[in-house]
């Protein structure tokens, strides 16, 4: 069984016969058996997948009327919840919470009959970006298991890379898609503020915090993107898309389009071969048609404190609820006085998201806030403000995803402010709403590189097509897994 | 360097999030890279700039309708006894 085939061709193989849905989840479970020792991807493993898929091929042989997906094998960030299953966040203080609903992104996904094939590991509560911080232990790049994965989403980024599933969804509140996806070689979108509904996400910082797939192609993303967008009655943030269609005219090309490189994004710090990868790109997109120019926003600079400092405070918040009262692991209360209950069940949390919550108290607190927590929204509004104008001239941004190559593990585990610097490309189109992507565009010293594309608010459809068409210039060899 | 943020001021801020930490020291340090590192925002130079929000209006929202939870939920809580959830004592 061929498993390394897109998501548009699994599902044309299906539908022609050519394949069974049971067949290829089967196989692909097997191929988790043989790998995810070595990469750990995965958290948990549907046991019911190869059974499900074969309820799919049933529909599929009797004529009924089967969903888009036809058994799709689809991991899932284990931050979004699946009824009846366990939803941890990578952390033990939710080690058995089994979520009592499903999202509204697996409600679309359930009714195109897809196959949620396991639970992927993350950055505890997404709190990091190299996966290092699951409270189960860090997932490794399907290229060079001695290196990190990117994060949060580094197990739904892995097992889409090392042909584990098909396809994944993971979350980007400041480049949690995009991150993983550049440092395993896939494609990571990150939505329009709003296109696709967060309900039943496990939130972390909700004002900048999106859903998004990560997939082998563009066309697969926009695929995906068609059965996720869309307004959802549970989460008031959504927009409605008026039932555009992301897969079609992806090939309309960029031909004659202006295309802005945000030279904040390629300064100071950058890895050589990855500005030379940058370069290389925007001489692709000038061949395809395009015409590129530098650009500058200014507020990029403070772009990476300002996203900590609210996402630290609304991660303070969020994380509030966590007392181990109304859920949590086994914990009597006897003996202990409410308070010191609270901060003794607590001590579950790892030492990032402990870091993350004393952050998120400090910087908004009373003395401190005009100094740290204001100052970040007026940068935020500020940098909207600049990203707005760049697109009155541009149509498109571009930037390399990560200024860097993946990293060893435990490289930078320790340094706090070296990892928040490896964010300053990604964090920019969370703080302002806009759209990204990150396509897979070279390979370095064995290691992926991925260039990020933006596009304005709700343009969506048009960056997967500047992105499929710079997708169309590469020809990357296949993971060594 | 003058440490903006003393051993004291993460100890009250991680008993206000109630967060037991054992190791103030280690937290002090890292938090206080952090905190070291916002100040880069002091040369944003946003003093002047309007924060922007959006409005939601109410008419906006989804009508507040109850929807029969099918499941037991008291089940799915930790430490519940008949119809409430069991918390320490307050006093």
């Amino acid at each position: 069984m061929n498993l390394k085939i897109s998501a548009l061709e699994y599902v044309e193989q299906v539908k022609n016969g050519n394949i069974s849905a049971e067949d290829f989840v089967s196989a692909t479970i097997d191929r988790i058996k043989n790998v995810d020792d070595k990469l750990h991807a995965f958290l948990q493993v549907n046991s019911k997948a190869v059974e499900q898929a074969a309820q799919v091929d049933k529909k599929v042989k009797s004529g009924e009327k089967v969903g888009s997906c036809f058994g799709m094998p689809i991991s899932i960030k284990d931050n979004i919840c699946i009824k009846h299953s366990k939803t941890t966040c990578a952390s033990k203080m939710l080690e058995n919470f089994v979520a009592p609903y499903d999202a509204t992104v697996i409600s679309k996904l359930k009714e195109q009959d897809a196959v949620f094939i396991g639970k992927a590991n993350l950055d505890e509560f997404a709190m990091g970006l190299t996966t290092e911080f699951s409270a189960y232990g860090p997932s490794r790049n399907p290229w060079n298991t001695d290196y990190v994965p990117g994060g949060s989403s580094g197990g739904s980024a892995v097992s889409v890379s090392a042909f584990e599933c098909v396809a994944s969804l993971g979350s980007d509140t400041g480049g949690s898609v995009r991150n993983p996806a550049s440092f395993c070689s896939t494609v990571g979108y990150k939505p329009t503020y709003g296109l696709i509904s967060r309900y039943g996400l496990i939130s972390y910082a909700n004002s900048i915090e999106q859903i998004g797939p990560i997939t082998r192609t563009v066309k697969d993303t926009a695929f995906m993107l068609n059965i996720l967008s869309g307004l959802d009655s549970h989460d008031n943030t959504t927009i409605d898309n008026e039932n555009v269609d992301y897969l079609s005219g992806i090939e309309a090309g960029i031909e004659g389009k202006k295309i802005g490189i945000i030279q904040e994004m390629i300064g100071e710090g950058i890895d050589h071969t990855v500005l030379s990868a940058t370069n290389d790109a925007v001489s692709k997109l000038e061949g395809l048609g395009a015409i590129c120019e530098p650009i500058s926003i200014d507020m990029v600079k403070y772009s990476v404190a300002s996203y900590y400092t609210i996402t630290a405070t609304e991660a303070g918040s969020n994380l509030a609820r966590y007392d181990n009262l109304r859920y949590g692991y086994d914990f009597p209360v006897e003996g202990f006085e409410f308070n010191s209950y609270i901060s003794k069940a607590r001590t579950k949390f790892g030492p990032e998201v402990i870091r993350r919550m004393i952050l998120g108290g400090f910087v908004p607190s009373s003395g401190h806030a005009g100094k740290y927590f204001l100052k970040s929204l007026k940068v935020k509004s500020k940098l909207t403000r600049e990203v707005t104008e760049a697109f009155k001239k541009y149509d498109f941004l571009v930037a390399p995803t990560v200024p860097i190559l993946p990293f060893k593990i435990g490289e930078k585990i320790d340094d706090p402010v070296a990892l928040f610097q490896v964010d300053i490309n990604t964090v920019m189109s969370n703080l302002t709403g806009v759209p990204s992507i990150s396509v897979p565009y070279a390979i370095s010293n064995g290691l992926p590189i991925g260039i990020q594309l933006l596009a304005k608010q709700n343009d969506d459809k048009s960056l997967l097509q500047a992105a499929h068409a710079l997708e169309t210039t590469v020809n990357l060899p296949e993971v060594p897994i | 360097m003058i440490k903006l943020v003393t051993e004291e001021e993460i100890e009250q801020v991680a008993k206000f999030m109630k967060i037991d930490v054992h190791d103030h020291k280690e937290y002090v340090e890292k938090v206080h890279d952090m905190i070291d590192f916002f100040d880069i925002l002091d040369s944003a130079g946003v003093e002047d700039e309007e924060v922007t929000m959006t409005d939601l209006p109410l008419s906006k929202l989804r009508e507040d309708k109850h929807i029969p939870f099918e499941d037991k939920l008291i089940e799915k809580l930790k430490n519940y006894k008949e119809h409430y959830v069991r918390a320490p004592k307050m006093v």
